[in-house]
């Protein structure tokens, strides 16, 4: 909670002494020029009566209770030109992301595979907004579950795929195999950035892929192309490489290629040899993604004048029927 | 301050008064002094029914006087009696009517007229004389003493005084307000009753719960101290006062009553001439 106008109780308060002041200053003058004070002897014929305390007693009540209402009217007035809020802040681009997650399902890739599907899993209890989508390639890329925000939906769907991960014949693999060889990975990315619906909106699209580029076939699309192909998309595409390990050196070449093209799609590329880093490499992504984000974070101010507003009211009230009552 | 007197007790009441006083004060001795035609006022045992009947209007005996009476106006100059009265007017000025019209018929009746007045620092004395010029002087005297930037009042002093320093009987008329008397006070005027003839008049002090000067503010001349205004217009607080001051009245014609006091209260300088009037007969019938 803070206050948007603070410079307004200052104002107020030297609004309210300027006008006590004011106020004073006529009293004296007035005071000062009326010499026509009635003289009167014994004043304790009246004072001294029982009536004449009561009604003193009860004016001096009046008098006080109407002075208390004036300094909380003051005071609330003060505090509503100050205006309260709550300050917010939200970067709403970040609640717009859609993301692919593209498995490579070859049999090396499932223990990476499961961990970045656990990630998600616990990451998708935090998401408002985001959507997500599931890709799994080995020869041909089959849609797991296309972009949606239906946490409760994603959560079973990954669930379900983790299961079967320990399966003996898994029909995940229904439809990744009708390429000309296994592993296509520039086919695997080229089709995941194809995932993206609502082109026309202005949503941050990335996509995680996590593969060992290792590519046994002939593919349609290589590596560099399908990442041109997301540059072309405006998709960033960020890399999971478990093989890039100095012990593999006969694979240099590909984790070469791989880091260049994600580093060419704006992405981030991770190397890593065990899946328990997975989610603090998802963790950089997040990270990675907020700051390349453009667009200050929002901030969102809510105020709530309410229930000065009607403390103010009951007080008025109170004030007029004081005064009313001062009055009569 | 005598003319208006004097227009007053010239018109309407003079002879009246005159009468009322006369045969109050008459000094009735076994002197025979000679016939005068009857005033209403005189007593009808004075009348002379044989010459009445000779004459054919009533007739009145006169005696020699067997003394003179000297009749002292004890009078408060403190700043209470430069304050306002009951009916607005300031007290000072209804108070030297009466002491005017007092003095007055006591001159005219052949008494002499004495002062005792002052304040709480000092109380004068000014001893009697049978002149008018003489009852004007008092009656200056009064009125160049009673102002509001006087000392208070203590009409307390004045009467202990007179009760110190007057060992003969004398007609003592005190010109008082509505201040109830304190204790010891009303011993003292106990004492000074039985010693000399006593005649009080009060001068009734201001409505405080006046509606017409309710806007106005208001001070006691005692200590300067205001009367808040904001409480000089609630109904129920004025109901309250007037009562009371109808129940202070009463009590202190009771206690005057009870001290053997003629006693008179009025409000304004047109209810004077009848108060005194109403006091001197007051004082007739009681035969103190």
């Amino acid at each position: 909670m803070e206050v948007i106008a603070w410079w307004a109780p200052i104002a107020w308060a030297a609004a309210s002494v300027l006008v006590v002041v004011l106020v004073v200053l006529q009293v004296r003058q007035v005071r000062a020029r009326s010499r026509d004070r009635l003289p009167i002897a014994h004043a304790e014929r009246l004072t001294a009566l029982p009536a004449y305390r009561r009604a003193l007693a009860t004016y001096r009540a009046l008098v006080i209770g109407f002075v208390a209402c004036i300094v909380a009217l003051i005071a609330l007035s003060a505090v509503l030109t100050a205006r309260p809020a709550t300050v917010l802040l939200s970067n709403p681009e970040l609640h717009n992301r859609d993301i692919v997650l593209c498995l490579d399902v070859s049999g090396s890739m499932i223990s990476y595979d499961e961990a970045v599907l656990d990630v998600f899993d616990s990451l998708t209890t935090q998401f408002t907004g985001e959507r997500i989508s599931l890709v799994v390639f080995n020869a041909s890329a089959v849609t797991y579950f296309p972009l949606t925000n239906d946490y409760d939906y994603i959560s079973a769907q990954l669930g379900r795929l983790g299961t079967e991960f320990q399966d003996d014949s898994p029909s995940y693999l229904d439809g990744t195999l009708l390429g000309n060889g296994s592993s296509l990975v520039g086919d695997g990315l080229a089709s995941c950035v194809t995932r993206f619906d609502r082109t026309d909106d202005e949503r941050s699209r990335s996509v995680i892929l996590v593969t060992d580029n290792i590519i046994a076939g002939e593919q349609i699309f290589s590596l560099p192309q399908a990442a041109a192909l997301a540059v072309d998309r405006h998709v960033r595409v960020y890399g999971i490489n478990p093989g890039d390990t100095a012990a593999k050196d006969y694979l240099r070449e590909y984790a070469v290629e791989f880091e260049k093209a994600m580093n060419d799609s704006g992405g981030a590329y991770y190397p890593l040899e065990d899946p328990a880093v997975v989610p603090s490499v998802v963790d950089a992504i997040e990270a990675e993604q907020a700051a390349v984000i453009p667009g200050a974070p929002l901030v969102t101010r809510i105020e709530h004048p309410e229930p000065f507003i009607i403390a103010a009211f009951g007080v008025l009230g109170a004030l007029l029927l004081l005064a009313w009552r001062l009055k009569r | 301050m005598q003319t208006r007197l004097y227009i007053h007790a010239h018109r309407a009441v003079r002879g009246l008064i005159e009468g009322e006083y006369r045969s109050v004060f008459h000094g009735r001795s076994m002197d025979f002094d000679d016939l005068r035609p009857y005033v209403p006022g005189d007593e009808f045992k004075d009348i002379d029914w044989k010459a009445t009947a000779r004459y054919g209007s009533p007739l009145t005996k006169r005696y020699i006087a067997s003394r003179k009476h000297t009749v002292v106006l004890v009078v408060d100059t403190g700043r209470d009696m430069a304050a306002l009265g009951a009916s607005g007017e300031v007290k000072r000025d209804i108070a030297i009517l009466a002491a005017g019209t007092i003095g007055y018929l006591a001159i005219r009746h052949g008494d002499l007229v004495a002062l005792v007045a002052g304040t709480s620092k000092a109380t004068q004395f000014v001893p009697g004389e049978l002149t008018e010029a003489h009852l004007e002087r008092i009656l200056q005297r009064i009125h160049t003493a009673t102002r509001l930037d006087g000392a208070k009042s203590n009409l307390t002093g004045q009467l202990e005084y007179v009760s110190r320093m007057f060992r003969r009987r004398l007609v003592v008329v005190v010109i008082g307000d509505d201040r109830p008397l304190a204790d010891d006070e009303q011993k003292l005027v106990r004492r000074l009753a039985a010693q000399h003839e006593m005649l009080w008049l009060t001068i009734g002090d201001a409505d405080l719960m006046r509606a017409d000067w309710s806007r106005r503010e208001m001070y006691d001349v005692a200590d300067s101290s205001g009367v808040p205004s904001f409480l000089r217009e609630n109904a129920r607080l004025r109901a309250a006062f007037e009562e009371s001051v109808v129940a202070t009245a009463e009590r202190s014609e009771e206690l005057f009553e009870s001290l053997s006091i003629s006693s008179r209260r009025v409000t304004d300088q047109d209810s004077v001439i009848p108060g005194i009037f109403r006091l001197l007969e007051a004082h007739k019938h009681a035969r103190r």
